[in-house]
């Protein structure tokens, strides 16, 4: 493949005063496959092996906590028998490493969080497509921030200290 | 002599490149089919993938079925393996797999089926509008105020809630580009938006062909290489992202750089558009540096320094001190995670919930590194335009908020520059962008 020189002359002048490894060199017309270059490459491959890993790391840990969401709802549905499709699991509220969730949705049908809300925390691990409800709370209708101060009606011992006096 | 023994005695080479345009042509109706079926689906109504936006493109409704990760993510595979079919045929046979016309052809209708479509995957657009909106409509400074200021515009319901609170980090010549659209109403805006988008687009491209040309490569191979992308075409050009302006202006650079007959003015010229750029989306300042070490001339660095005075006058003016500090804008982006983003894929791998400030700094440091490594290369007589793509490469890569049109960014320069690791590289990331999304494919959740 032909290329094209594509830059003018270097000044070589203003910078002879420096050391010759210092100086600077035209525009290559190709990069030259030296030392450097397989230094370059060799890290470049490094990099990729790690993106690569933590990619498809993220992808397998993504695929397991879509699991957890599967069963996380398929029990909020069996244990108040509704089977409402907006409901909200949230994973942060006793931390995402803990795997135990916080799943809430309307206590009767209407639109989203216009109802008394019905939230169960749930654990373990995942048996027949369900997991175990160690608890749970109720929330005010219209009530959009899960916070210990708007909980009502707290049960389970893993609630301890999550709804107020 | 007969056919079969006519045929015989082709090269190898030459029998093969006889079945290269029907693959070719295969390849190409696979991107076209993919592209349709996420356009028509994304036309029906709003979804996790679609953002509510005005009825622009409902006469496509009727079609399709609401868009889900399940067809998506099928079509964004297809599209991908018509994409890298298409790559290996133009790279191996050039114009024997695609002519040029079919090449011209292909894109243009990629293009035509987005612009015709409803906005993809973002709610960017909405946000530019709304910043255009405050400053001509309510007379309010988008560099000081986010669209919640004018929450009872028709826009605001539109915009993106994690943006709702957050003053512009565009450069104050988006803004300023963007105001004439504010007058024409929701719907108007946000098709002078996609027109924007579509010039851009196509002017970037027909850049890259140029510079392709100016350089001794295959212009179709470029072309294609760049157009037919799909995270460019669905995520880049569907969301019609300001990246596309930004993108025009730093081609638009290259080729000024890259003329058979360079001149102290095209170099000036070039210096000041990368500037421009800068003012579009500040990203493309990264371009300047490499620019000026390469030539090592006056003109290019007073062209910068004109424009530069030019620009943070013309902003002074219009946002006052708030429209000149774009860094202060960048910094505070700069501190979002994406999930998205390979720092906090990272994070995971090594057993971290995410990010922490000190990633961050860790982050900058690496990417003040590589830069520094760039600039003695390009200093040595490496080529300016590759050492460009590999900073902007390195941007996205230790970005913590990583968005599919932001490993875009590198492409238009990786496909021209003499270093072809630097395409290697840049597709092989937005491959593992890609891998990324799959989950809700392996494990659908309803």
């Amino acid at each position: 493949m032909s290329v094209r020189e594509d830059t003018a002359a270097a000044p070589r002048g203003p910078w002879a005063w420096l050391p010759p490894r210092l100086r600077p060199r035209e525009q290559r017309a190709s990069e030259p496959r030296g030392r450097l270059w397989r230094v370059e490459t060799l890290v470049l491959l490094a990099v990729f092996a790690l993106l690569a890993t933590a990619t498809i790391n993220d992808l397998v840990r993504q695929a397991h906590i879509n699991h957890r969401l599967i069963a996380d709802l398929a029990t909020w549905r069996g244990y108040t028998h509704h089977d409402y499709k907006n409901v909200g699991v949230d994973q942060q509220t006793y931390g995402v490493a803990t795997h135990v969730d916080v799943v809430c949705g309307n206590t009767e049908g209407g639109a989203p969080n216009s109802k008394t809300q019905i939230c169960l925390v749930v654990n373990g691990p995942t048996r027949g497509g369900r997991r175990t409800v160690a608890g749970g709370w109720y929330l005010p209708p219209f009530t959009t921030d899960d916070v210990k101060s708007v909980r009502y009606g707290c049960f389970g011992s893993v609630t301890m200290g999550r709804c107020p006096r | 002599m007969s056919a079969a023994a006519a045929s015989a005695q082709l090269p190898a080479e030459k029998r093969r490149v006889r079945w290269a345009p029907a693959l070719a042509a295969l390849c190409g109706l696979l991107a076209l089919v993919a592209t349709v079926e996420v356009v028509l689906d994304g036309a029906v109504e709003h979804s996790q993938l679609i953002p509510k936006q005005p009825a622009i493109a409902g006469w496509m409704s009727g079609i399709g079925e609401r868009l889900g990760f399940r067809v998506f993510l099928i079509a964004l595979l297809v599209a991908v393996g018509a994409y890298a079919g298409l790559l290996w045929l133009t790279s191996k046979f050039g114009e024997g797999a695609l002519s040029k016309r079919f090449a011209i052809a292909l894109v243009v209708a990629l293009h035509a089926i987005v612009f015709a479509g409803p906005v993809l995957l973002s709610t960017d657009v909405f946000s530019y509008i709304a910043y255009a909106r405050m400053g001509v409509e309510h007379g309010l400074n988008p560099y000081l105020h986010g669209p919640a200021a004018i929450s009872h515009d028709p826009v605001f319901r539109y915009v993106g809630h994690d943006w709702r609170q957050t003053p512009t980090a565009y450069g104050p010549l988006y803004t300023l580009l963007s105001y004439p659209f504010a007058p024409l109403g929701v719907e108007g805006a946000l098709w002078a938006m996609k027109v924007e988008a579509l010039v851009a687009s196509l002017g970037t491209l027909w850049l890259v062909w140029r510079c392709a040309i100016a350089r001794g490569f295959e212009p179709v191979a470029a072309l294609v290489a760049v157009a037919v992308n799909p995270l460019y075409v669905i995520y880049g050009l569907g969301g019609f992202h300001n990246d596309l302006v930004m993108m025009l202006a730093m081609m638009a650079a290259v080729a000024l750089m890259l003329t058979p007959q360079p001149s102290s003015r095209r170099e000036a010229g070039a210096a000041a558009i990368v500037v421009a750029g800068a003012l579009i989306k500040a990203t493309v300042a990264v371009l300047l540096p490499f620019m000026l070490l390469a030539r090592r001339r006056l003109a290019p660095l007073l062209g910068a320094a004109a424009a530069i005075v030019a620009g943070a006058l013309v902003a002074y003016a219009a946002f006052g001190s708030h429209g000149v500090n774009i860094v202060a804008a960048l910094n505070r982006d700069a501190a979002f995670v994406s999930t998205d983003s390979f720092a906090n894929e990272i994070a995971h791998l090594f057993g971290k919930p995410g990010v922490f400030p000190v990633d961050h700094d860790l982050l900058k440091a690496a990417l003040v590194l590589i830069v520094l490594h760039l600039l003695w290369r390009t200093w040595r007589g490496y080529d300016w335009v590759a050492a460009s793509g590999w900073s902007l490469l390195a941007i996205s890569v230790t970005s913590t908020w990583l968005l599919a049109w932001y490993i875009l960014w590198p492409l238009p320069l990786a496909v021209v520059s003499r270093d072809r690791r630097l395409l290697a590289a840049t597709l092989a990331v937005q491959g593992l962008y890609v891998v990324h999304q799959l989950s809700p494919l392996l494990v659908p959740v309803k």
